[in-house]
């Protein structure tokens, strides 16, 4: 195997871990993901979880 | 930093000036209950910032649903330094009711009258001096959609906050004046913030007032048992209203001067309301209008052209050479607009970005894969894993803009306002109404914000049921499903058309959706139908700018989710695709020893009655797993068809079908499938109706579980959705397949209506 293999091997897992991380930060916080628009800055759509 | 609050009724321009304010792209809809919830944003021209606060759209102070409720506390606890009431101008006296109830409130209130643009041009004016002395609060002059006015309005609503201001009342010559003022001496005493507003609201015996003033409430309740009003009686809610209309009808309606006061002038959008909301083809014309919608993002031959003159195709007119290949550049990029028909304006869109993007792109990625000497697992992992999943699914991005912009142009003309109005006629036969589907129709977005917009609704058996059918009105990310299945069936039968297809699931969506209601509304979610009033918005041009603030949102928020959710479930499909349970990789001929094939094997037999289960042999796995990728994602349907047709077919498993699946097409991927399983278009249109109304994506259902409050509710909601889509879905398969099993269906609803009628007759009796 060499370091290109090496390479996507730790690049697929990382997109995996991060997605999984970053979809539980954001359910801890409050939110989900959603079509709405994705103007989440602006948008308190999401935070209903917390209420 | 200051906080100023944006008021007002339902539709007056608040998330517009919201936007303008602050620069935000906050989704603006041309019909009553767009805002459910508050957001903030900031504005920076005024010396010092101000945090501006955008409220749901509320009728009054007295709540009666959630989102009233959101807007209500807001400006009691949150204390903003000023309220910015907007005002429609066009409606001037029914707006002001709620403004006379805001100016009760101990808080600096500034009255915004926006669309003075529209009373200008309908040749009215409104004397805003003489109302502000009046009112005795500033009064400024707005277009919110124009962006005139907006910085005076920010300037005096920001010297006005610096004041301080005690709420006043236009109530004092009510024949409530005295109570009112009785009990807001006795609130004065027991220090409550606002006493005006909230001796008003005990008179009027406000629930949640009553519920805090439990000692105060006597005083209403002895007053009440002496006193009797002629029209009201001691309706003191009533006799509230009524004081206050007339209030404003004398003393602030004559600030409007019409240019014909006598004569009542029919307005552009009356006249076409005659023809759109006639009760007879009210519905027709919508239906046409939704299958112009589907004819012109999905058709391959526009305005059947092809079909009516015999149009003759590439291939006869000698543009292909002898491999069936283009003959130049310039035939590639005309096969994009015309083959044997012209396209419709979605499907030229959709090619030209395949073709010449797309396809191109992921070709020439894929070419650099494969020549840079990595092993065979890691160039099957990036080009049939990855790539081929991102091309299905980004294949579809330019139709599902297409499809949204139309659905944009009809909310922001103000056409989706009139067809909740239209439908509330049918709806209210089914137990719903009207009401609940302006979130139905925002679940063709996305069930996420629709089932969050059931919050408008007051009655919560209506909302109940609303949640459960929202997900049967197919949301975006399962366009990609639908265009492709529709897209492989009109080109593996050769016979049809994709707009047909597609328009027809939209409508079986919607007819499952009204009957799941029917059944619920009789059974377990049985309750009166709540009156529906909604105001009509006047129709207007739609906003270019609001328009393409739309489709930005939904093409990165779609292209987002593909690089990010769609990429990783691709990796673990390929993965799961291509290691066994005793963790051995397996090479693309090997797949179905993989762990993923063996676990779809297992659960396919439950598969069968729905046309994609043990019937379909070897390969017929791979229908299992999209299906439940999909609960993941939607999109995942089609990039899971993709990843592992590509697998199969490199693995040689499918090599006998002929066929070659392009990177940047989903379409190829699900006829190559088709050719894999054998499966029919009964199975394939059961398929599509499975992942329409089969539990939604892990987001949607978190949403529901929030939205629907009890534990059990949420639990039956998920069951619901389970045996909704089996039995639908088998159904169109059974029917599809064997027609004759009609009969059997038919005479199951007949049993299951007598069952349901003779219940509720017994309820009845016993209930008398």
């Amino acid at each position: 195997m060499g370091v290109a293999e090496v390479l996507l091997i730790i690049g697929c897992a990382a997109l995996v871990i991060g997605v999984i991380a970053a979809s539980i930060v954001r359910k801890a916080k409050g939110k989900t993901s959603c079509d709405c628009g994705g103007n989440c800055a602006h948008c308190a759509g999401c935070s209903h979880i917390k209420k | 930093m200051k906080k100023f609050a944006l008021a007002g009724n339902p539709n007056c321009g608040k998330t517009t000036l919201f936007n303008s304010l602050t620069g935000s792209t906050a989704h603006v809809g041309n019909w009553p209950g767009v805002t459910v919830d508050k957001r903030e944003g900031v504005y920076k021209k005024t010396p010092e910032h101000v945090a501006i606060v955008d409220l749901p759209g509320i009728y009054s102070l007295s709540p009666y649903t959630p989102e009233e409720v959101i807007a209500r506390n807001f400006i009691l606890d949150e204390k903003p330094d000023c309220v910015i009431n907007i005002v429609d101008a066009t409606n001037l006296e029914r707006n002001l009711y709620l403004t006379t109830q805001v100016m009760e409130i101990d808080v600096p209130v500034v009255v915004a009258l926006n669309m003075m643009d529209a009373v200008e041009k309908n040749g009215d004016a409104i004397d805003a001096k003489e109302l502000e002395k009046r009112l005795g609060v500033p009064v400024v002059k707005i277009s919110a959609l124009k962006g005139v006015g907006l910085d005076e309005l920010m300037q005096r609503a920001y010297d006005f906050s610096s004041q301080e201001r005690k709420g006043a009342t236009v109530l004092k010559d009510s024949a409530l004046a005295h109570l009112i003022g009785d009990v807001k001496i006795a609130l004065d005493g027991q220090d409550v913030a606002n006493p005006l507003f909230h001796a008003v609201k005990l008179v009027e015996q406000d629930s949640i007032e009553v519920e805090m003033h439990k000692d105060t409430v006597k005083m209403v309740e002895e007053f009440k048992a002496t006193f009797s009003d002629d029209v009201f009686g001691d309706d003191f809610e009533a006799l509230v209203a009524d004081a206050r209309y007339k209030y404003i009808s004398k003393n602030f309606a004559p600030v409007l001067k019409r240019r014909e006061e006598d004569k009542f002038v029919s307005t552009k959008s009356d006249k076409a309301d005659k023809v759109l909301t006639h009760k007879i083809w009210g519905i027709p014309i919508f239906l046409v209008i939704l299958f112009a919608i589907f004819h012109l993002t999905f058709s391959e031959d526009f305005l059947y052209l092809g079909a009516i003159f015999h149009l003759p195709s590439l291939e006869d007119l000698g543009l292909l050479d002898a491999d069936g290949e283009f003959l130049n550049f310039g035939v590639k990029l005309l096969a994009c607009v015309y083959d044997g028909a012209v396209f419709s304006p979605g499907v030229i869109i959709n090619k030209l970005w395949n073709e010449i993007l797309v396809g191109e792109l992921f070709g020439w990625l894929g070419g650099l894969v494969e020549g840079s000497g990595m092993e065979a697992w890691a160039v099957g992992l990036i080009n049939n894993g990855i790539f081929e999943g991102l091309a299905a699914v980004l294949s579809f991005l330019p139709q599902i803009l297409v499809l949204f912009l139309f659905f944009s142009i009809l909310e922001d003309s103000g056409y989706m306002a009139r067809i909740a109005f239209i439908l509330d006629r049918m709806f209210r036969k089914f137990g719903l109404s009207g009401r609940s589907f302006m979130p139905m129709i925002m679940g063709f977005g996305c069930s996420i914000p629709a089932m969050i917009n059931t919050r408008t609704l007051a009655d919560e058996k209506e909302r109940t049921a609303t949640v459960r059918v929202i997900p049967f009105f197919s949301c975006g990310a399962k366009l990609p499903i639908l265009t492709a299945v529709a897209g492989a069936i009109v080109v593996w039968t050769g016979a049809g058309n994709a707009d047909l297809i597609t328009f027809s699931m939209y409508l079986l969506g919607i007819v499952s959706a009204i009957l799941a209601v029917l059944l619920m509304r009789n059974t377990t979610l049985r309750g009166d139908t709540p009156p529906f009033i909604m105001e009509l918005p006047a129709y207007h041009a739609p906003q270019f700018k609001n328009l393409m603030i739309h489709l930005w949102d939904k093409a990165k928020h779609f292209v987002k989710k593909a690089f990010t959710i769609i990429l990783a479930s691709t990796i673990i499909i390929w993965l799961f695709s291509h290691f066994s349970f005793a963790w051995k990789f397996l090479e693309d001929e090997e797949i179905d020893q993989s762990i993923l094939a063996q676990i779809s094997m297992f659960l396919q037999p439950l598969f069968t009655p729905l046309g994609f289960g043990s019937q379909l042999g070897a390969n017929g796995w791979v229908f299992v797993v999209a299906a439940i990728a999909g609960l993941i994602a939607k999109e995942n349907v089609i990039a899971t068809f993709s990843t592992l047709a590509a697998c199969l077919i490199a693995g040689g498993a499918i090599s006998g079908a002929g066929l070659e699946v392009e990177a940047e097409d989903g379409i190829d991927a699900v006829r190559a499938m088709i050719d894999a399983t054998g499966i029919g278009v009964p199975g394939l249109i059961a398929f599509i109706a499975f992942n329409m109304t089969t539990i939604p994506c892990f987001a949607a259902v978190a949403t529901a579980k929030a939205e629907l409050g009890t534990k059990k509710a949420f639990n039956n909601t998920l069951l619901f959705w389970v045996a909704a889509s089996y039995v639908i879905a088998s159904a169109v398969y059974t029917i599809g397949a064997f027609p004759w099993t009609i009969a059997l269906w038919v005479v199951a609803v007949a049993a299951v209506v007598v069952c349901i009628v003779l219940r509720n007759k017994n309820l009845a009796k016993k209930g008398a």
